[in-house]
């Protein structure tokens, strides 16, 4: 049938045949190839955002929207250097173990000491843990899914440590890190900013540009005069930084912190990232696309638990969508490189 | 199967007739015909792009033929992959290993059909059983436990030859096996070519080296511009009509070229005396002058690539002194070499080492300007975009995409042209280019050299590493020759013609050995 060609326009010359053979399913084909990947990811949330509405009536509310934001705020806020690590080929698989023992250093902290003391102390852990990540992974040359492999297991073993494997009450006196700014919770701007920063470096600055060159073709950058290791190094010590960040707002949100804080987290991180359309091999990957990722995961849990679909089941859901999303853009590649 | 002086296989006749191929509408082999029998060695002997590996890859299966007949042991073949080829008894080895460097000399014997027990499991003694028989009928000694990632090229080399034996190989093609080998490795990898003639073993051989075929071919047929131009048993060829065979007797017209003669060359802008690396470069002695472009002309593995990877600081050197311009002494990395010294580096792997593959290519052609388009770390999609707006037309890029387009997309030559475009962008004072028209097309070729000109004229130094003799003498101004680590020649390049310099590098390389 792909042998019929169409008939309108141009019959008369031999040369316009093969533009007149362009079959209605080549054309659209060729729409889909056109299109930034972020369209298709776009088009899942809207269709996920159907789905949800026709189920509930409760989904589209301005209330629930919010807990849709404030449920993914530390979420969004770890994948935007995660996304920057992948672009450039690494991992930073210990953020959740990092944010969880933030949290029980604040928390250790907070009983004897000020609210400030407990952030600073939070905040310095972080981004010793991301040095620590650092140096090994930009320095010492050990592939960084390995160094934070080892730091995954190790911070929230350091985690269950401080806290004595308890859950430390905080009474409290981190809970104005969550307070709203304009009514708006104190976690949502931090995100919205993180992710409108985390753009703006990727797409307007050299250190942006460097980090997709490197996961590019790390030689090829070495021979164009990119300086790798500082620019892993950066990378690495901000997403420590941010991990601290999120295990005070994890704190702050449940008055309490725990070791067991964030358990499994840094999957999703990596999944928000791989659904917006970055490549585990590095070189591919945008900010909004991550956003994108991190919505529709949100989204999926949120309306999910609104269907009343057991959680057992939403993580099936995600699963699937997850495979299917990277599975279409896979194939979006596929034909262009044809 | 095994005839009285223990040959593995059968022994094979090949009779090739009009092979033809055609690129993009461009005729590279003319209808040549190749005939060789089991027991013998035919060399193939041609410059680079003589059409060698072309007919090569379609006796292969590699490509598919325009026209032309196969016809092993009386009957028409019918070849259309390498896995058809390999059926008929055809392998080629090639100067990249297809071995599994992580498993034992055993396995890799025995890979793609290890022999199962009958529990459906691997029989391991029986791996290590075949894999010594095989060796002892080759007469070949390699550790059979050992992992093949910690043998020496040459002893990978014969495993290579070894494993297409165990499958039943009876034409083997070789590619320049030796190009990546010392002395004492030729010596026993001949020996062991001799052996297998004696078994009764088909054997084409590629090489450009006039030595290796005196010493081991029975037959030599010489390409050029995709025609088979000579033929017949080497005891009737001298080395003289070998090389005239190659080279052709209208040597100097036809190709139109493109040195500066007349032009002003100016002062000195690389300076290296007394240059030496462990092992791969001895004492050489080079200077590149504003406006000049100068040639080092060898074989693969002469010591110029790494000379060149010396410059641009990516290989130390033990001994001498190097100078740019003013800046004295050798740059410690490829940063340094861009930044202190302006050197541009154009690598001899453009896929692998020159591109960022998945960017585009405004981002290509500025990547090594960043530093200095930058303000306040800022540097905007416009800016990258204006640095493709002042090159493409310059430099002639062809894509569909423009500026945003994917580099990985673009056609080879345009790839190249965008490589170098990121050195003519950084203003460098110094290019040092290896093979810079590998792999690229007729036309964009002669776009390069044209750049690479012009860009001399305004005062460029450009030092070009090649194995390419067309590319010598159409684009230099002057051309150092180098065999064995160490500069053999010195010419101006109208002083000069091909048949000279590859004799030089050829003969040279004899004299070299000898007194090595």
């Amino acid at each position: 049938m792909d042998e019929t060609p169409v008939e309108e326009g141009g019959a008369g010359s031999p040369d316009a045949a093969p533009v007149a053979g362009i079959s209605g399913r080549a054309r659209i084909a060729r729409i889909f190839v056109a299109m930034p990947p972020e369209v298709v990811l776009i088009v899942v949330l809207v269709i996920l955002g159907f789905i949800f509405w026709q189920g509930s009536e409760f989904f589209l509310t301005t209330r629930n929207m919010r807990n849709v934001l404030l449920s993914v705020s530390v979420l969004g806020i770890l994948a935007a250097p995660g996304t920057l690590l992948l672009i450039s080929g690494n991992f930073d698989l210990s953020v959740a173990s990092g944010a969880a023992l933030c949290g029980c250093i604040a928390g250790v902290v907070a009983e004897e000491n000020s609210a400030a003391a407990a952030i600073l102390a939070a905040l310095a852990v972080g981004l010793l843990a991301g040095i620590f990540n650092g140096v090994l992974s930009a320095y010492a040359g050990i592939a960084s899914i390995v160094v934070t492999l080892g730091t995954w297991l190790g911070y929230r073993g350091l985690a269950r440590l401080f806290s004595n494997g308890q859950t430390i009450r905080m009474n409290g006196k981190v809970e104005f890190i969550t307070n709203d700014i304009f009514g708006v919770p104190a976690q949502i701007v931090m995100f919205v900013l993180i992710t409108v920063l985390a753009w703006f470096v990727v797409r307007y600055t050299r250190f942006g540009r460097s980090v997709y060159a490197i996961g590019s073709n790390p030689t090829a950058a070495r021979l164009s005069g990119i300086r790798q290791k500082p620019t892993i190094f950066v990378m690495f010590i901000v997403s420590g930084l941010l991990a601290g960040l999120a295990g005070l707002i994890l704190a702050s949100q449940l008055d309490a912190a725990s070791g067991n804080a964030a358990t499994g987290v840094e999957l999703e991180v990596v999944a928000a990232i791989i659904l917006g359309g970055a490549s585990l091999s590095g070189g591919r990957g945008t900010i909004p696309g991550t956003v994108l990722g991190v919505f529709i995961l949100g989204i999926m849990q949120n309306g999910l638990t609104l269907l009343s679909i057991s959680s057992f089941w939403q993580d099936v859901a995600t699963g699937v969508v997850l495979v299917a999303a990277v599975g279409l853009d896979q194939v979006r590649l596929r034909l262009s490189g044809s | 199967m095994t005839t009285e002086n223990g040959a593995l296989n059968k022994r094979l006749e090949l009779r090739a007739t009009g092979l033809r191929k055609s690129f993009g509408g461009v005729e590279v082999l003319h209808g040549v015909d190749i005939t060789v029998k089991g027991g013998e060695v035919l060399a193939l002997l041609g410059e680079n792009g003589a059409g060698k590996s072309t007919a090569i890859k379609i006796l292969a299966g590699d490509y598919k033929r325009d026209a032309g007949v196969i016809v092993i042991d009386g009957e028409e073949a019918d070849i259309r992959s390498p896995r058809d080829a390999g059926a008929y008894g055809l392998r080629v080895i090639y100067q990249e290993f297809s071995d599994a460097p992580d498993l034992t000399v055993a396995e890799n014997l025995s890979l793609g059909r290890l022999p199962r027990n009958r529990f459906g499991l691997v029989d391991w003694s029986r791996v290590r059983r075949d894999a010594m028989e095989i060796l002892e009928k080759l007469g070949i000694e390699l550790p059979i436990r050992a992992l093949v990632g910690t043998l020496g090229v040459a002893e990978r080399q014969v495993l290579e030859i070894a494993r297409a034996l165990a499958g039943s190989a009876r034409l083997l093609i070789l590619d320049e096996p030796t190009s990546a080998l010392t002395l004492e490795e030729t010596d026993a990898l001949f020996a062991f070519i001799e052996r297998l003639k004696a078994q009764g073993v088909a054997i084409i051989y590629i090489t450009h080296r006039l030595d290796e075929v005196e010493r081991i071919a029975d037959n030599v047929l010489v390409f050029r511009d995709g025609d088979a131009v000579a033929e017949g048993p080497v005891s009737e060829f001298g080395r003289k009509e070998m090389v005239e065979a190659m080279v052709g007797h209208e040597l100097e017209e036809g190709v139109a070229s493109l040195r500066g003669e007349g032009h002003e060359i100016g002062e000195p802008v690389l300076t290296i005396e007394g240059a030496s690396s462990e092992g791969v470069f001895t004492d050489v002695d080079l200077e590149v002058r504003e406006g000049e472009i100068l040639s080092l002309f060898g074989r693969i593995g002469c010591g110029a690539l790494e000379l060149a990877e010396a410059v641009f600081g990516l290989r130390e050197m033990i001994a001498g002194s190097m100078r740019v311009g003013d800046q004295s002494g050798q740059p410690n990395s490829p940063k340094d070499a861009i930044a202190r010294f302006g050197i541009g580096f154009v690598p001899i792997d453009r896929k692998t080492d020159g591109l960022l593959t998945v960017l585009n290519v405004a981002e290509n052609l500025s990547v090594a300007s960043w530093p200095w388009m930058t303000k306040a770390g800022l540097l905007p999609p416009m800016a990258t975009a204006k640095v493709f707006e002042r090159w493409y037309e310059t430099l002639d890029i062809r894509g569909k995409g423009g500026a945003t387009q994917i580099v990985d997309t673009l056609s080879g030559g345009n790839q190249q042209k965008v490589v170098l475009g990121r050195w003519l962008e950084r203003q460098s004072r110094l290019l040092v280019l290896a093979e810079p028209t590998r792999g690229v097309d007729v036309g964009a070729r002669a776009q390069i050299y044209q750049v690479l000109r012009r860009f001399a004229d305004q005062g460029i130094a450009v030092l070009i590493v090649t194995s390419d003799i067309e590319e010598v003498v159409r684009i230099s101004d002057t051309i150092v020759v180098m065999s064995r680590g160490r500069v053999v020649a010195r010419h101006r390049a109208s002083e000069v013609d091909r048949a000279q310099l590859i004799r030089q590098a050829a003969e040279d390389t004899v004299e070299a050995a000898a007194a090595g």
